[in-house]
């Protein structure tokens, strides 16, 4: 039986998290260096690192919506937004023009998970009643009325222009705001955050793998495929749809949470339509509809930028000489990419990832 | 009374600009069931073409003008044949999600050559009368909103004689109601793809120019108001070239209405509707007619079939 991996004897085996031992070898020995990672590296990889987990959980949200159950959602930013307010007001420090009440990381963290996915709920009716690109347009009206409130409500945001300081980093009680010392042994703020994120990640990630072999993750695909077939065989258009709103709003808060935590501070202009965009994007570039695909998406966006920074920074070539700057270097490739993909790899670089893995699996076989 | 006429006209012209965008929208949409989100990138790569061409070249603006709608309609041309051409029949959602692509790119480009000054259009329209308006009975009427208003009104009016009459008018008609039957009959649907992409160019270029010209110059956050077309489609329903027009003239008022009452509103029912409000407007108005009309206004029903 160890010989033939894809051999199931039973449908259990078939949908379960790791079908074979292989897969089971690779996450631990994955997560383990990712957690080994956290005491070797420096300070800006593990915040890039950290940025990308948390970016993908946010695109693993989308991914849920748009990709699973099919429906499009533009506005994704404006909810990741509503996650980092959340966190900001319950977790961070009040001030003279913005109110806190600075609780405990694990209060804020699932709060304004669920904060985001009740305005989620609360918007679902209008979601569920449109399909299609009425739909996407709109959330594309959600993401202006979104930053117009997140702009004028100064005394949750700041204000734009001014913001506010995130969330404070304190955990049954301990403070971890300027590191923790155990022993002789001192853990940065930044590695606490890491090892939060990837606690987090996977979680979320496995969160992710268990809804699509789930009940409802069939009834997503079923919806995502042909919503009136759906209907059809018996499944419920109303609950489906803003079930899988509420669990992408969900990721989408925390991710949103935990971000901005990580950078220290947070502007309302951040969450504008670029920002609803990138997300989509990122779900492209990964695969849309697969569970690996936005961590793959997430992890290129993010490492992407620090390449090209790298490659500018070595090649000796200043600002002056540059006709563009790095930013828009960034921007210039991530939209050809989106055009390529679309073009090209419908499903992404997960698409890439599994034609490769099936050639080295066939090796030396091409079939 | 005077502040509602004056608000009632900038209003309809500004609508008749937002009209010149969205029956792009609808154009691509109706022949190619593409939405294109890449029509705001082409209204301001419009307005940039002709700022070059007048500013920094220094050809006379009528010139430049003309020459920038042109070569803006074979940037559309030239975008349908490579980007687009090869997304015919993929879903509809990739192809609106490939547009944002282009979007990007071509804002990427344009806010480089913008930088951080505004740029003028170097038409001559600020000259005229005082600063570029006139009083007429109590009303500051510019003369760039008056050209707005009646060049939107003869395009709108073109366009709908070149559908009625002209044999590639006739074939985008057929083509927007089935592709393959377009086809069967005759018809090159490629090619009427690609005139599609060209007209809304033009549309684009005509909107550039009307949104950027006089003092209102063309900044990073023009494209901004080129967006705004969008909920005026979607009001009037994405496949209505009425509708496009209502749709726009709603939108049009509406921003001019908030923009000159919104004070008023706010003292008389002691609300706040933040700054900016009138930005946002347009956005809460399509947001209610879509929950009440989820097809637009003027947009034919979907029937779906299993």
């Amino acid at each position: 039986m160890s010989k033939r991996p894809d051999l199931f004897t039973s449908y259990q085996k078939e949908i379960s998290i790791f079908p074979n031992n292989t897969q089971k070898f690779w996450f631990v020995t994955l997560l383990l260096s990712s957690i080994y990672i956290c005491f070797i590296a420096s300070d800006y990889w593990i915040i890039l690192i950290t940025n990308a987990l948390l970016v993908s959980i946010a695109a693993w949200g989308l991914n849920i919506v748009s990709g699973l159950a099919g429906q499009i959602n533009l506005a994704h930013g404006v909810f990741v937004g509503i996650g980092t307010y959340t966190s900001a007001v319950l977790g961070g420090v009040a001030t003279r023009s913005v109110i806190g009440f600075e609780m405990d990381l694990l209060i804020w963290l699932p709060l304004s998970g669920i904060v985001a996915a009740l305005i989620g709920v609360l918007i679902s009716p209008i979601a569920v009643r449109l399909k299609g690109l009425n739909l996407g347009l709109v959330t594309l009206a959600f993401v202006f009325i979104g930053s117009h409130f997140f702009s004028n409500l100064t005394f949750i945001t700041g204000g734009s222009g001014l913001g506010r300081k995130s969330a404070k980093l304190n955990i049954l009680g301990i403070d971890f705001n300027s590191g923790y010392e155990i022993g002789n042994f001192l853990i940065q703020k930044n590695q606490i955050l890491y090892l939060i994120s990837l606690l987090v990640t996977v979680l979320l990630g496995l969160g992710v793998k268990n809804l699509v072999r789930s009940k409802t993750g069939r009834a997503f695909a079923a919806i995502r495929d042909r919503d009136i077939a759906a209907e059809a065989l018996g499944i419920n258009l109303f609950k489906y749809k803003a079930t899988a709103l509420a669990i992408s709003c969900f990721y989408g808060g925390v991710a949103g949470a935990l971000l901005t935590t990580t950078f220290g501070g947070v502007e309302p202009g951040t969450f504008n339509l670029l920002y609803s965009i990138l997300f989509i994007a990122i779900v492209i570039i990964g695969g849309a509809g697969t569970v690996l695909g936005p961590l793959f998406g997430a992890f290129f966006y993010v490492l992407f930028p620090a390449i090209i920074q790298y490659v500018v920074l070595s090649s000796n070539l200043s600002e002056q000489d540059l006709l563009i700057t790095p930013q828009q270097i960034e921007r210039i490739i991530f939209g050809l990419f989106i055009i390529l993909f679309l073009i090209f790899e419908p499903r992404g670089l997960w698409g890439i990832w599994f034609r490769l893995r099936n050639y080295f699996k066939a090796w030396p076989f091409s079939y | 009374m005077n502040i509602f006429l004056q608000a009632t006209f900038e209003g309809l012209s500004l609508g008749a600009v937002y009209s010149l965008v969205a029956i792009g929208f609808v154009l691509i949409f109706r022949a190619t069931d593409v939405l294109s989100f890449a029509q705001p990138a082409m209204v301001v790569v419009g307005a940039g073409i002709i700022s070059y061409f007048s500013t920094q070249i220094g050809i006379p603006f009528i010139v430049a003008f003309f020459l920038g709608i042109i070569l803006t309609g074979v940037l559309g041309l030239i975008l349908e044949r490579t980007f687009l051409r090869p997304m015919v029949g993929e879903p509809v959602f990739s192809v609106a999600v490939l547009t944002i692509g282009i979007d990007i790119l071509l804002r990427v480009v344009l806010d480089n050559w913008i930088g951080i000054n505004p740029k003028y259009m170097g038409d001559p329209f600020p000259s005229y009368g005082n600063f570029g308006s006139v009083n007429i009975a109590g009303l500051t009427v510019k003369y760039l909103e008056v050209t707005a208003l009646i060049t939107a009104l003869m395009l709108i009016f073109v366009l709908s004689v070149f559908f009625k009459k002209s044999k590639y008018g006739v074939a985008m008609r057929a083509t927007s109601l089935d592709q393959e039957a377009a086809l069967a009959q005759g018809i090159n649907v490629g090619r009427v793809f690609g005139l599609v992409w060209f007209i809304a160019g033009l549309l684009a270029a005509f909107a550039g120019f009307f949104i950027t010209g006089g003092f209102n110059t063309l900044t990073n956050t023009s494209f901004i108001s080129a967006l705004r077309a969008l909920p005026a489609v979607v009001i009037g329903g994405l496949d209505s070239i009425t509708g496009a027009v209502v749709g726009s003239l709603i939108i049009g008022l509406t921003q001019a209405y908030v923009g000159y009452y919104q004070f008023d509103i706010e003292s008389a029912y002691n609300i706040k509707l933040g700054n900016g409000f009138s930005i946002v407007a347009p956005y809460v108005i399509m947001f209610v007619i879509l929950i009440v009309k989820p097809d637009g206004l003027f947009g034919t029903e979907e029937v779906e079939r299993v």
